[in-house]
């Protein structure tokens, strides 16, 4: 494990030591390539100034509702088309389609609808994750093993209990699987209709600093939105995951 | 003294026969026209169940033939005692009890791509209570599906499924089912997974516990391993606990799929051994399928052969050998010849030859 951070360490620092010798050639004005201590001076501001701050917390709340939405309704929808053949076949070639669809696809439709507002963008980032979320508890449910839900009859299970007592939980690791696609589909698409909506979340500074030709700008804000993208994948989703994978005798 | 046990249950019952208060006496002295036998006849018929006829009787055959052959076919315990020259003649009457499960003129049909498939055709079959009675079959003859059927799962295509005289429409806690492995539920720890039936019916936790525990100790499961996953147990481990989330739920009927089929032959030989042992002190009936004619033997007071294409009740044997039996019982062995060899012939076709080479050989 250290052997693999001390890798991890020199390899960013080696990228770092790269860029900074790139930056100091002088071959781009500094407005097209920045130097790493510019950006980490922009970062420092932005948390002391509270800009950044306020950034990360609006575009969490966003998320927090947007994906949080996705998540009650697309569980329900999930669940049901899993285990009824005729809502499988109508609203479930639906869903396939509407996967297809780039999420940001929606933004037009959304800007019509609703204007440019907060609605608008939970639309986006809604139907970015719903999809996902769906098809995981779908595929869940349609992979329970039979004899699963053979055995539970068996032993007295009615219809309700069916489902809370044996397809969810065997449905689990397939519908955590949706959840983490469902989140990086839904930041994807808060970050791409936040570029294109004033409101002060984390998309709206990065396109403020190509506004102000502020290239450290630019690069800070990116590297805030992977670091929470990383974050909230590896650190809570694929524990997750893996927790479930491994008790279901998966991994 | 002639003294005639018919049921080993009743013996005790028996004994005191001519101890116990007789309901009716009737003195057939002298009486050759009508017949004696047809008056204790008719004299039974009138008695309600568990009622004591006593006949006093001279006619020889009719108290050392006639009527120890009625009360056998009937079932009705019976002793006779002689002083000289005359009978007394002890009849109880038991009426009949209700078959444990009754299978009626059941056939099943599916609907494949292929067109309409005869999985059972016609099947009838009576199980007592108490019964410990296998089916074998090569795969595909019907055999796993009757016992969906039995268990509720599925539904006859025709006839009709009797348990304890009622008619079964669904899956009931009276009828249980230990599948092959694979069927416990891997996000529940061994302990939870003996739980769930107890927990959908809604016992307290506390008597879950208890329960689960008596039952887990029966099938023989160590107690580290009660809060361990199912992944993490060996094939016979997981059987003997489906085995305790089945029992634990005290149905009438167990009904077991192929249990042992995936297992070792060591592990397979001890379940077996233990099974037979569960099945002495509790007495379920058991129906149990499997495609191995040895194991069959082994383990069944009937064994039930089925044939496949369409799927039907070919043969029936009873199997008469003292319990424990031990695999290696040379009337085991005898058995599983005779049967694998009645098979063999009855089925001429090369392709259920093969079948039924393989499951001899198993």
């Amino acid at each position: 494990m250290s052997k693999r951070l001390t890798k991890l360490i020199l390899f960013y620092l080696i990228l770092i030591g790269l860029w900074q010798g790139l930056a100091l050639l002088k071959i781009w004005p500094e407005y097209i390539f920045p130097t790493p201590l510019g950006v980490l001076k922009t970062l420092l501001t932005g948390f002391e100034d509270k800009t950044f701050i306020i950034g990360i917390l609006i575009s969490m709340k966003r998320i927090l509702i947007g994906y949080g939405l996705s998540i009650v309704v697309g569980l329900c929808v999930g669940l049901l088309i899993g285990r009824i053949k005729t809502l499988d076949e109508t609203v479930g070639s639906l869903v396939l389609g509407f996967q297809a669809l780039p999420s940001i696809c929606w933004l037009p439709l959304a800007l019509l609808w609703f204007g440019l507002s907060e609605s608008a963008i939970l639309l986006v980032v809604i139907l970015g994750s719903l999809f996902s979320i769906i098809i995981g508890a779908d595929t869940g449910v349609k992979n329970v093993p039979p004899i699963y839900i053979r055995a539970a009859r068996t032993m007295g299970a009615k219809e309700i209990q069916l489902y809370t007592k044996v397809i969810i939980p065997a449905a689990l690791p397939s519908i955590i699987s949706g959840f983490k696609q469902g989140w990086s589909f839904a930041w994807r698409s808060l970050m791409a209709a936040e570029l294109l909506y004033v409101g002060l979340g984390l998309g709206h500074l990065l396109m403020m600093g190509r506004e102000l030709n502020d290239m450290n700008q630019v690069i800070a804000v990116m590297i805030v939105i992977i670091i929470i993208g990383v974050v909230v994948d590896r650190l809570i989703f694929a524990r997750i995951e893996n927790k479930v994978r491994e008790r279901w005798g998966l991994a | 003294m002639i003294n005639l046990e018919h049921k080993s249950g009743q013996t005790e019952e028996l004994k005191k026969l001519d101890e116990l208060k007789p309901h009716k006496l009737i003195d057939l002295r002298g009486a050759v026209c009508p017949h004696p036998l047809n008056l204790i006849r008719d004299t039974v018929k009138n008695l309600k169940d568990r009622e004591i006829l006593q006949a006093v009787c001279d006619h020889e055959p009719t108290a050392k033939e006639n009527a120890p052959r009625f009360c056998k076919r009937r079932g009705y315990p019976l002793r006779v005692i002689e002083q000289n020259g005359v009978w007394q003649i002890f009849i109880q009457k038991i009426e009949k009890t209700q078959p444990r499960l009754q299978v009626v003129n059941v056939s099943k049909l599916f609907k494949t791509n292929y067109g309409k498939v005869t999985a059972l055709d016609n099947i009838s079959l009576t199980i007592q209570e108490g019964e410990f009675v296998c089916i074998v079959g090569p795969s595909g003859c019907g055999k796993s599906t009757l016992l969906n059927l039995i268990a509720g799962l599925d539904k006859p295509t025709q006839g009709e499924i009797w348990s304890n005289g009622n008619r079964v429409t669904g899956p009931g806690s009276d009828r249980v089912v230990v599948f092959q492995e694979g069927a416990l539920f891997p996000w529940l720890t061994v302990m939870q997974n003996v739980e769930f039936g107890l927990k959908l019916r809604k016992v307290a936790p506390e008597i879950r516990r208890t329960l689960a525990l008596d039952y887990l100790k029966l099938v023989g499961l160590d107690e580290k391993f009660h809060t361990s996953f199912i992944h993490q147990l060996s094939g016979g481990m997981k059987q003997r606990v489906a085995i305790a989330r089945a029992l634990v739920m005290e149905p009438a009927i167990l009904l077991m799929d192929e249990p042992f089929a995936a297992l070792d032959v060591y592990t397979r030989e001890t379940l077996q051994e233990e099974l037979q042992n569960i099945w002495t002190e509790s007495h379920k009936t058991i129906v149990f399928v499997t495609h191995n004619v040895q194991e069959a033997v082994l383990l069944g007071d009937r064994v039930i052969v089925f044939a496949s294409n369409p799927g039907q009740v070919k043969a029936e044997y009873e199997i008469d050998i003292a319990r424990p039996r031990k695999i290696d019982h040379p009337e085991v062995f005898l058995n599983t010849k005779w049967i694998t060899d009645d098979i063999k012939e009855e089925l001429e076709e090369p392709e259920h030859r093969t079948n039924v080479e393989e499951m001899a050989n198993r």
